[in-house]
């Protein structure tokens, strides 16, 4: 009866159950290919993060006062610059993500490195990076800090301290100007002895960089970089990891010196070290550095007057 | 209204039995081919995982062969200003003996893959004795991590000072060494 009404199409079983099949197949697939692709991507990212690391190797300073280089990506990529106290000396943590399709990848893997201390914003965006890197002593080498700044980011330093103004002047980078920039438009105006608009305000006599999301303290032109260029919530996280490395490099050196004075070398610098363990070891924000600024320089003074038996 | 008694009777049986065949026959064609989808799958994602795993090798490789180059340099092995002015690529054995006793602090601290350091005295020609905190300075080889050789090697060529003393005092002793730098995959 029914077969017999116009227009019926006739669907047998078997093509019911292939159709039903086949768009099962068919979806499985897509979705296989979807997620090979957001695998493919997930692995780039790390590929790329893990990269990044180790390029930066190179930046490890010899007595050189500072070393630059820039990074390109091939595509437009961000950085999340992350930073955990975990361990013994915490761990660097980056997140790569680029742009595919126009849109962001999304990966939750994130990469870390022990000796790497990056300081930047949370999230750098371009194709082109610009990174450079200083030493941080206090008194002896702890690490190299580095620095990194999307190409498109431009620093302008007014009224810099001499020395600062040769030294960007020695770098050669578009992305950091010295002098006066009143007239130049979107650039990051760091101010020294204050001014009007500035977005960061340097102060050298209480040592302190001074932003709009908080303040936060320095000792030496390396950590003055460094709070200019990150956020002072990754400032205060990386100090503190600085703070734990120091501490093992120190205990390193007071062994060093118990060693060596078997040998009728004598450092006289054991309890200083002892004490600069201890402060390093309750360190807990960078207003603390003043804490250790009597004791670090005493140790200074007694490893340069020791002409025979230095222990750096 | 019309009511129509047909007896299909082996007829029917005949037809429900094809249809049955048929059904069955495509069921497993459709089974046939999902599973070569899933086997060819499968195959791609293993030569997508190979190549995954020797890309890592082959960054952890990389990595050893920047380290070592910047290693001699970094404040746990440089000479700094201790044996008179700056030195680069030269290594202070007094911290290096040091930071062997310490070593587990520095554990995956140079990168997963790194699954050894050694410091080697090449010239002059000693016996290869492995230096404990005993028996330092009379020793040749600081072998950080004392795993022995463990995955590939990359080298550089290193100065290695101490402060030794002899009848007039104290001086500074620098003897040409290798760094060696060892990576291993299954470390990662």
């Amino acid at each position: 009866m029914i077969n017999s009404k116009k227009g019926f199409i006739q669907i047998s079983f078997p093509w019911l159950f292939a159709i039903i099949a086949g768009i099962f197949i068919i979806f499985l697939a897509i979705y296989g290919v979807t997620k090979l692709i957001s695998t493919e991507q997930t692995v780039q990212d790390v590929k790329t993060s893990k990269e990044l690391g180790i390029l930066l190797n190179p930046l490890e300073t010899g007595f050189e006062e500072a070393k630059t280089t820039s990074l390109t990506f091939p595509v437009d990529t961000r950085i999340y610059n992350d930073c955990t106290l975990d361990g013994e000396f915490g761990r660097q943590i980056v997140k790569i993500s680029q742009k595919s399709f126009n849109q962001w990848t999304e990966t939750d893997i994130n990469i870390g490195f022990s000796n790497k201390y990056f300081f930047s914003k949370d999230i750098i965006e371009g194709k082109e990076m610009f990174v450079f890197s200083k030493p941080f002593r206090f008194p002896f080498k702890v690490t190299d800090l580095l620095y990194i700044l999307s190409s498109n980011e431009v620093y302008c330093f007014m009224n810099a301290p001499e020395d600062i103004e040769e030294e960007l002047k020695n770098i050669k980078s578009e992305n950091l100007l010295a002098g006066n920039c009143s007239n130049i438009q979107n650039v990051t105006k760091v101010c020294f002895t204050g001014g009007t608009n500035c977005d960061v305000n340097v102060d050298p006599i209480s040592q302190s960089v001074e932003k709009r999301q908080g303040t936060v303290y320095y000792e030496g032109d390396a950590l003055m970089y460094a709070g200019i260029f990150s956020e002072p919530e990754i400032y205060e996280c990386q100090v503190q990891r600085i703070m734990k490395r120091l501490k093992i490099l120190a205990e390193l050196y007071n062994n060093k010196a118990t060693l060596i004075a078997a040998s009728d070398c004598n450092t006289n610098l054991e309890a200083e070290l002892l004490q600069l363990i201890n402060l390093a070891d309750n360190f807990q924000n960078s207003l603390d550095l003043f804490k250790m600024t009597s004791t670090v320089q005493e140790i200074d003074r007694k490893n340069n007057d020791n002409s025979l038996c230095k222990l750096w | 209204m019309i009511i129509v008694y047909a007896n299909y009777g082996n007829n029917m049986r005949k037809i429900r039995t094809k249809a049955q065949m048929k059904i069955q026959q495509m069921a497993f064609m459709l089974m046939a081919v999902t599973l070569f989808f899933i086997l060819v799958g499968m195959f791609a994602l293993v030569w997508r995982f190979s190549g995954l795993k020797s890309s890592a090798v082959e960054l952890e490789e990389r990595n050893a062969m920047l380290l070592v180059t910047k290693l001699a340099n970094s404040p746990e092995f440089s000479c700094g200003n201790s044996f008179g002015g700056t030195k680069i690529n030269c290594i202070d054995a007094d911290k290096v003996i040091n930071l062997k006793v310490n070593i587990n602090d520095y554990i995956g601290f140079w990168g997963k893959g790194v699954s050894n350091i050694k410091v080697e005295t090449v010239y002059p020609i000693n016996e290869r004795i492995d230096c404990t905190l005993k028996n330092y300075p009379d020793c040749s080889v600081i072998d950080l991590f004392e795993k022995g050789i463990q995955g590939t090697a990359t080298w550089n060529f290193v100065s290695i000072c101490r402060k030794a003393t002899d009848e007039m005092g104290v001086y500074d002793r620098c003897d040409l060494g290798k760094l060696y730098v060892y990576t291993n995959e299954e470390q990662e």
